[in-house]
């Protein structure tokens, strides 16, 4: 009888436990979830935590004016480890567990979509923040993803258009073996083929992602001779490649491009051991644009954070407008009509009137090309001798997506 | 397919010195695991959380002495010491009463001896990334016959055979390595004769350890010191114990050299299928050789 009665006093703290747990989440139609899976360990986190920070300042400032629509906006976040099973059943866990309205993430392109096909599934709206994969709103595009970063295919429109003014003719292509180092460079290239009919491919070579050893390939690679280099490495890997290649030189024998080398997220962590005269492109420099809108959000996030923004944090500004913007537009909570509203919505940023393409749900960025150098004020290298190229001159057209969408 | 079609003399050898270094690296954390293998009878999965261990501690020394170039030397001295010093109190309270238990006990322990140090790793140095600088007179590169060598790659080509000297002074001129090698052939007639096994077995643990931490300290400035570095090392390292022969230390310098060298040479003749090449040659000698090149101490 004893056993009988501890049981059931231990039943009935159950029952009140599970009170307890399912309280809240009758409470909490009264605030608004956001849940965003990403890659918080390891190299990538220097560009994804800035994604965090610039959203959460955000989010901070709506929350301390008391919300959107009467709600307080709370954030989820989790560490996909840089692996696609990991963030997919995180991203499952909050879209199940916590109902979050919106998703956001991922730096991993494979991640990113995975977690958009379980979006479409879901019919929950997703904002990738960082995953260069032009398939997110290309052809894997649909209803309920955004993409708020350029992609392979606009920054390969837009490096090409820079290296097809330069007088290299003999191109070699090196990259990590996965869906962003090839993307990148197919996207390079093939622009390139067309307006600079000239161009040679000599070789390719491609290493494993998180290689260790960078000097074989870099030798490998001066020995064929090239006049320029397309380097083709994504998140983890160009920090230790830009690393090798001012080890090796190989900076000062051959000129190359890296998409994102230019970014303070791959620079800052090199400080003065990163190598000179490496072409980039970015969408963000916290020295460049020089306007007061870039000025005042520089200012505002080193208050908060006690250091510049990278690019990250203005996509994570751009995800933080975009939404809580579509919300306030529609007045009520509703997936459907909080998409409409996106659909062709413009915000303004500190890289100037970035607006959402209605057709791909792909925002509008423009493109900064530059070198790398070593200024005088800096403890880590800058990008110099900054180009713009604006935003619909780098978009895949309407055709193209269309083309690749089978439609 | 494309081939590099005009691969001169020049960098030919040039990728061989390459890829020497980068063998230096597998050889030395190699030899401690086989080491430990033909010894011990561990398979140490966590050889490789150690190496980097090896590394984390390297760059907290290298800064605490303040970036310098004595700060950098004393670092790649006590790190490696440092890993031994962690294996030497693992093998003391825990791993000595395992001896006598099932082979597979062992195992599992050294697995999850891995996933303790990774979680360590993590808490203590965080998941960010760590870069150290070696010595001025280290960094850059020189030009061997128009090709770039970097001056590192040099130190390392020295620090093999130093380490392999070493090692073979250990266990052909020492009176530990004799006990070791008798205790590796037959380690109860060792016992039988009144020797301290469990000891010899520290001894050589440690040893094996503190070669793991050598490793993860030299390679260090080359590379990004990061969560995960522990297992690309692990499986590259348990590959060249079995095709060198388990437990044998010389298989692992040849093992290392097999390696190292198809790697960097399949990059400069077919680089769009480097990744390879170092495996087909694994699978190419256990082809011919299933018990790896050289006489395994099993």
């Amino acid at each position: 009888m004893k056993n009988l009665s501890v049981s059931s006093i231990s039943f009935s703290i159950m029952i009140i436990a599970c009170m307890f747990v399912i309280a809240p989440s009758s409470l909490a139609a009264k605030v608004l979830k956001i849940g965003i899976v990403d890659c918080y360990s390891g190299p990538a986190s220097t560009y994804t935590n800035d994604v965090r920070d610039g959203f959460k300042l955000e989010v901070k400032k709506i929350n301390a004016a008391g919300g959107i629509l009467g709600r307080k906006i709370e954030v989820f976040t989790r560490d996909s480890k840089f692996k696609v099973d990991l963030g997919l059943s995180a991203a499952k866990e909050l879209i199940y567990r916590e109902n979050v309205d919106i998703m956001m993430g991922t730096i991993n392109s494979a991640l990113a979509l995975a977690i958009s096909n379980l979006c479409k599934k879901e019919k929950v709206p997703f904002f990738v923040t960082f995953s260069k994969s032009a398939k997110i709103t290309g052809a894997k595009g649909h209803r309920y993803v955004f993409s708020i970063t350029e992609n392979t295919a606009i920054a390969g429109k837009a490096a090409a258009a820079g290296l097809a003014k330069k007088p290299y003719k003999k191109y070699w292509i090196a990259g990590d073996d996965y869906e962003y180092g090839h993307a990148i460079a197919d996207g390079v290239w093939s622009n390139l083929k067309k307006m600079q009919p000239g161009v040679e491919l000599l070789g390719q070579s491609w290493w494993k992602v998180g290689e260790p050893d960078f000097t074989p390939y870099i030798t490998a690679i001066l020995s064929a001779k090239p006049d320029a280099v397309i380097i083709a490495t994504g998140g983890r890997d160009n920090v230790p490649f830009l690393k090798a290649a001012k080890a090796t030189g190989f900076n000062e024998r051959v000129p190359f491009f890296m998409h994102t080398a230019t970014e303070l997220s791959t620079l800052k962590p090199l400080g003065l051991e990163a190598p000179e005269g490496v072409i980039g492109t970015s969408n963000y420099f916290f020295y460049y644009p020089e306007t007061a809108a870039n000025k005042s959000f520089v200012k505002n996030f080193e208050e908060a954070y006690n250091r510049k923004p990278a690019v990250g944090a203005v996509y994570g500004l751009l995800a933080a407008k975009f939404i809580f913007g579509a919300y306030k537009k529609a007045g009520k909570v509703d997936t459907e009509e909080f998409i409409d509203n996106v659909e062709g919505m413009w915000v303004n940023s500190p890289v100037g009137k970035i607006t959402m393409r209605a057709y791909d749900h792909q925002a509008m960025l423009p493109m900064f090309m530059g070198v790398t150098k070593k200024v005088a004020g800096y403890d880590f290298l800058v990008a110099t001798d900054i180009v713009t190229i604006p935003g619909k001159d780098v978009m895949p057209s309407i055709e193209e997506i269309k083309k690749a969408r089978n439609q | 397919m494309e081939f590099a079609t005009n691969i001169s003399l020049a960098s030919l050898f040039q990728q061989v010195l390459v890829g020497l270094s980068r063998t230096t690296i597998l050889f030395i954390v190699a030899s401690g695991l086989s080491l430990v293998l033909g010894v011990l009878r561990i398979p140490n999965v966590a050889h490789g959380s150690l190496y980097m261990v090896g590394a984390f501690m390297t760059y907290t020394f290298a800064s605490l002495f303040g970036q310098s170039a004595l700060g950098f030397w004393l670092a790649l001295t006590v790190a490696p010491l440092g890993v031994a010093l962690i294996s030497f109190l693992v093998e003391r309270s825990l791993f000595c009463h395992l001896y006598e238990r099932e082979h597979m006990m062992l195992l599992l322990f050294t697995f999850a001896f891995s996933l303790v140090i990774g979680d360590m790793v993590k808490l203590i140095w965080g998941s960010d990334y760590r870069s150290l600088t070696a010595p001025l007179f280290l960094q850059g590169s020189f030009s061997i016959s128009g090709f770039p060598f970097p001056r590192y790659n040099l130190f390392l080509l020295m620090m093999g055979p130093l380490v392999a000297a070493g090692l073979w002074f250990l266990t052909n001129k020492t009176k530990i390595g004799k006990i070791a090698r008798a205790a590796a052939v037959d380690r109860e007639m060792v016992g039988a004769i009144g020797i301290n096994v469990s000891g010899v077995f520290a001894a050589v643990f440690v040893i094996g350890c503190y070669l793991a931490g050598l490793g993860g300290a030299l390679v260090a400035p080359t590379q990004n010191i990061t969560q995960g570095m522990d297992h690309a090392i692990i499986i590259e390292a348990f590959l060249i114990v079995i095709i060198g022969g388990l437990g044998n230390i010389w298989g692992a310098l040849l093992g290392a050299l097999i390696f190292g060298l198809t790697d960097s040479i399949g990059i400069l003749l077919l680089p769009q299928f480097a990744i390879v090449f170092p495996y087909m040659a694994v699978v190419i000698v256990l082809i011919f050789r299933p018990k790896g090149l050289l006489k395994s101490t099993w």
